[in-house]
């Protein structure tokens, strides 16, 4: 479990799959598929990490999720956002923005 | 909210599981195909897509099972199969799981047993409002009358004195009283009408006199009706009302709803019921029989059936005082010596007061030194803690011990066990399963035993507390202890069932961690077995060598109590011990007069000497031994006491045959005889102790002295001296002073006080009552006690006989607890020594089966058998030598603690000493022995076969 370049940076996985779902509700597959492409293939997230994340977060009531058919008619799990979700995303991103900020400076100096 | 989502969604897993898991799959196969689908957009053919899309997923079980762990339910469902496998292990064992069980429950059920003593007599508070602002003023253990002493001497007082307490309590909340000692009266419970009934049969139980306060300061609120109150006790002769017990309601009431105000009769005088206390509340004095009833002081010679003990000014000393702390003196030092101070000063002030004109200044001296210590009374005043606390201490550290040992066996089983299991454990650390997981199941797999252990622990020490409650409540009905455990003693028997656990379990778990998976999955199993290291064979033998230590502690306990408790019975008592009956009764309580007791007792004597069997017959006030007595100061013509000198002497007045009777000598002049009647000269006999303190030169016979009490003032004659008795306690060193008078000589009448008005009519003297008759039998006594019943009944059929038993039980009462303790410490040395008997041959036996090959190989180059024994009983024997060594000193140093509870021998006895090391090294020879014959018996070709 060494580090990978496709692994994501340690701790922001829920926050990259909040931001993700803010756009639209989504299923597993399309979460994975949008965080790939969205990093231009720099991450990539497998369902062994991505779905016990997804699991987490709808204890802990950051997220919800229902079935529902697909574009091409089968049955899946989407999984959207909640009120709880949205201000946890905005805590987390102003939280990062602060945490990198401070670590540029630090390899700047 | 969060928290409640997680916990309902991980409880829709946990019972929902057969759904959860179809859709995790589906959403798995979901994923799986929009993969694929996107895949095959980007321009790979199906196939390759398949396979491309399998590769990122990796193993959908291993997905499934990441999945799984995000939820806490998980960790439960591990616990659960952790529990079921650690159940199926021991199942497997069923030898082991016995033997563990057993020792145990054994074990643990020892420790709840005594601790559920122990926090019934040692720790409970009383049950009443802030029992920690409660003081007892002196030690308020003692009973009965007294007259002569300095005011809270033996922690009694008179009743004017606290009427004047309880008036003016100073620094304290309040101040209250109550009679020390809860005589028996005779009680008839009310008729359907509501109305005392003379002609159902009376029920003897034990009443307490309390003052009017007394409730109100201890801060116990009855369960119904009211309390007693300053209106009841106002006035001596008045306030007929009575407080029940709830164990007296309940079972000689049956609990009858409407018993408050309904009248019973006590002694014959009707007192109408005002209140029923709670279930737990005894009084503020805890005793073995607790009280049934509480009624006024004011009520005093009704029920004690005296003449008055409430006057003015002065009066006999037969109260206990106790009193309530302000707020301040309980929480600071200082304000409590205030408290102590005031005290100190009321009670010389009254001193002072009483003694007047004529005090020396020596008295005056002595008297600013008179203090009467404010004892807390947190937990009640209990003859029971005073008589076996230390008992129950010692025997608290003995069963502590046997469970220590008990652990030690458990950790050799589980370490050995941990050793065969190591490729079990090897291989599956190989397959993936964590270290942390594998302590985890060797822990649940201890706190399983140590549970089920103090399960069966809690059943028997309920059946064993019943049976210690049994004994130690000599027969009596009803005492205030309940074998059942409380919340205190379930919290107890949980906590040490998980240390224990935790004690015989974490070693074994750690060496299991630490087992590493590739040296033991490619050694052979015995090989495997034999390369633990010096480390894993030392932690065997040194729970072994422990464990032969603490026997050895143990057993020399057991044999010091077992000593002490011959020798109490061995010694010279100075009387008859063997054929001797003896029993109370209570004439007064059957409404005889004084003036009716000589007839009586003449009739009780002649019809019982006539019963086949007898020897002789005699009446007398006390037992040649008995606890409470009747004593007074005497005063000798001649000769002068030294300042503070006390001249106090037990009394005992006695019919004309009780020496020969009680089989006590004469060894000069004569004994007191059936001639000295109430007309002739008043004659008295002493003991040697009284002969050799007051008339050293050898001349008592023939002369007088005269008592203080003055009812039986005299001066009395002395015509002989008999032999020094053990009169209050088998362990008195120093023999007790003892005056014995004919009964028949007692005076009519009391003495009249000389500052009563003149024309005062004296009193009959309740001195001429006996309390008890002995009876010497030809044969076994207890064997005379239904006709000594019989022939009683026929001379007065409502005459009480409140107790009968032989000389032999009644001396037994008084080492109750030194039978007790050297019962109960030598089954548990016992125990203990078996427990490492069974130790120590599972350690020989499993370190033989160890070393089978490297045995087989020895006698395969030619060793000879008695080499090969005493290879394995010398390693035996050097775990005894240093079991012993370190032992000895160890049971020395142990042993000074109860050296105050030993009788006729020291602390270090060398026979005791002696036999303990011969009993422990014939139990470590004997289990080392079989083992070391099995090792000489190896077969050297099956042992190389082997691996």
């Amino acid at each position: 479990m060494g580090s990978n370049p496709g692994d994501v940076v340690q701790g922001t996985l829920e926050m990259l799959i909040l931001k993700t779902l803010a756009l639209e509700p989504m299923h597993g597959y399309g979460v994975a598929l949008r965080i790939e492409q969205v990093s231009e293939g720099v991450f990539r997230v497998n369902p062994g990490s991505l779905l016990p994340a997804l699991l987490r977060m709808e204890r802990a009531g950051s997220v919800k999720s229902e079935w529902r058919s697909t574009e091409n008619n089968r049955r899946a799990k989407y999984y959207m956002l909640t009120a709880r979700g949205r201000k946890a995303l905005k805590d987390e991103t102003s939280a990062w923005g602060r945490q990198t900020a401070a670590i540029a400076r630090i390899l700047e100096a | 909210m969060g928290i409640f989502t997680r916990i309902s969604a991980g409880l829709r897993a946990l019972t929902n599981r057969g759904r959860v898991e179809r859709e995790m799959d589906e959403e798995l196969r979901g994923f799986i195909d929009a993969s694929i689908e996107q895949k095959r957009r980007a321009g790979l053919t199906p196939d390759e897509a398949a396979r491309v899309a399998r590769i990122e997923m990796g193993s959908p079980n291993a997905v499934k099972h990441h999945i799984r762990s995000a939820g806490w339910e998980t960790a439960i469902e591990n616990l659960w199969q952790d529990t079921r496998f650690s159940l199926r292990g021991l199942a497997k064992s069923p030898g082991f799981t016995v033997i563990a069980l057993l020792s145990l429950a054994l074990g643990i059920g020892g420790n709840t047993a005594i601790f559920t003593l122990i926090n019934q007599v040692l720790l409970r508070n009383l049950p009443v409002r802030n029992p920690e602002q409660l003081v007892t003023f002196g030690r308020n253990n003692g009973s009965g009358i007294a007259g002569g002493i300095d005011l809270g001497s033996y922690g009694l007082f008179p009743w004017y004195f606290t009427r004047h307490l309880q008036q003016d309590p100073g620094p304290f909340q309040g101040i209250a009283s109550y009679c020390s000692f809860s005589d028996k009266v005779s009680i008839r419970p009310p008729s359907a009408n509501g109305v005392s009934d003379m002609s159902s049969p009376a029920i003897l139980g034990p009443a307490s006199l309390v003052s009017g306060n007394y409730f109100t300061i201890i801060g116990a609120q009855p369960f119904m009706g009211r309390a007693l109150n300053l209106t009841d006790d106002a006035t001596p002769g008045t306030g007929a009302v009575v407080v029940l017990s709830h164990h007296f309601w309940q079972h000689s009431l049956s609990s009858d709803p409407a018993i408050l105000g309904k009248t019973i009769s006590i002694n014959g005088t009707p007192f109408a019921v005002i209140g029923v206390m709670p279930e737990a509340f005894h009084g503020l004095k805890q005793e073995l029989e607790p009280p049934d009833l509480w009624a006024p002081i004011s009520m005093q010679t009704v029920v004690l059936k005296q003449p008055t003990l409430l006057t003015a000014n002065d009066g006999a000393y037969f109260l206990h005082v106790f009193g309530r702390l302000s707020k301040e003196a309980t929480a600071n030092q200082g304000a409590l010596a205030q408290s102590q101070n005031w005290l100190d000063q009321q009670i010389r002030a009254d001193i002072r007061s009483h003694e007047g004109a004529k005090l020396t200044p020596e008295r005056q001296q002595e008297i600013s030194r008179i203090t009467v210590p404010l004892i807390s009374a947190t937990r009640g005043v209990s003859t029971l803690r005073n008589r076996y606390g230390g008992t129950l201490t010692i025997l608290m550290c003995v069963v502590g011990l046997v469970l220590l040992i008990a652990c030690a066996n458990l950790a050799n089983f589980l370490l050995a066990r941990a050793a065969t299991r190591r490729r079990e454990i090897a291989t599956r650390l190989a397959l993936g399963s964590s270290r942390g997981r594998i302590v985890r199941q060797s822990l649940i797999e201890t706190f399983l035993l140590s549970l089920f252990g103090g399960l069966l622990g809690l059943g028997l020490a309920f059946a064993a507390t019943r049976a210690l409650i049994t004994f130690v409540s000599h027969g009596s009905a009803y005492i205030a202890m309940d074998p059942a455990p409380d919340a205190v003693v379930l919290a107890f028997t949980l906590g040490v069932s998980l240390l224990t656990g935790l004690l015989f379990g974490l070693a074994p778990a750690i060496i299991a961690a630490r087992t590493g998976a590739a040296a033991n999955l490619s050694a052979g199993s015995r090989t495997a077995q034999s390369s633990g290291g010096k480390q894993a064979r030392f932690w065997p033998k040194a729970l072994v060598t422990a464990q032969v230590m603490l026997s050895l502690l143990l057993l020399v306990g057991a044999g010091l109590f077992l000593r002490t408790l011959r020798n109490l019975e061995n010694q010279d008592y100075g009387f008859e011990r063997t054929h001797l009956l003896i029993a109370n009764f209570n004439a007064k309580l059957a409404g005889y007069k004084p003036s009716q007791t000589p007839a009586l007792h003449q009739q009780l004597l002649e019809r019982l000497s006539a019963l086949p069997g007898v020897q002789s017959v005699a009446l007398a006030l006390t037992p040649p031994i008995s606890a409470g007595n009747w004593s007074s100061n005497i005063d000798v013509p001649g000769y002068t006491p030294a300042p503070k000198e006390n001249t106090n002497t037990n009394l005992n007045r006695v019919s004309g045959t009780y020496f020969q009777t009680a089989g006590i000598s004469i060894v000069a002049g004569r004994a007191i005889n059936d001639a000295d009647t109430l007309n002739r000269q008043k004659v008295a006999v002493i003991n040697q102790t009284v002969a050799k303190h007051f008339f050293p030169k050898g001349d008592a016979v023939g002369r007088t002295l005269l008592i203080g009490i003055g009812d039986v003032k005299g001066p009395w004659q002395i015509v002989g001296i008999a032999r020094d008795t053990k009169s209050s306690d088998p362990r008195e060193t120093e023999t007790q002073r003892m005056l014995y008078l004919p009964l028949a000589q007692i005076e009519p009448l009391s003495a009249v006080d000389p500052t009563a008005p003149t024309g005062t009519v004296p009193e009959e003297n309740q001195d001429r009552f006996a309390g008890l008759i002995v009876l010497r039998t030809t044969g076994d006594p207890a064997h005379s006690i239904i006709d000594f019943r019989a022939a009683v009944a026929s001379v007065d059929p409502n005459l009480p006989l409140t107790k009968i038993a032989t000389i032999r039980e009644e001396v037994e009462d008084f080492m109750s607890h030194d039978q007790l303790i050297s019962t109960l410490t030598g089954f548990f040395a016992l125990l203990a020594l078996l427990l490492a008997a069974i130790g120590l041959y599972g350690v020989m036996s499993y370190n033989v089966v160890r070393r089978t090959s490297e045995i087989g190989i020895r006698i395969a180059l030619g060793a000879q058998k008695s080499v090969v024994q005493w290879m394995v009983l010398g390693e035996s024997l050097l775990l005894l030598a240093i079991g012993v060594g370190v032992g000895l000193p160890l049971t020395y140093a142990a042993t000074h603690y109860i050296e105050s509870q030993l009788f006729g021998l020291r602390a270090f006895d060398p026979l005791t000493f002696s036999i303990a090391l011969i009993v422990v090294s014939s139990m470590t020879l004997l289990a080392a022995w079989l083992p070391a014959r099995r090792a000489s018996r190896v077969d050297p070709m099956v042992a190389l076969r082997c691996d």
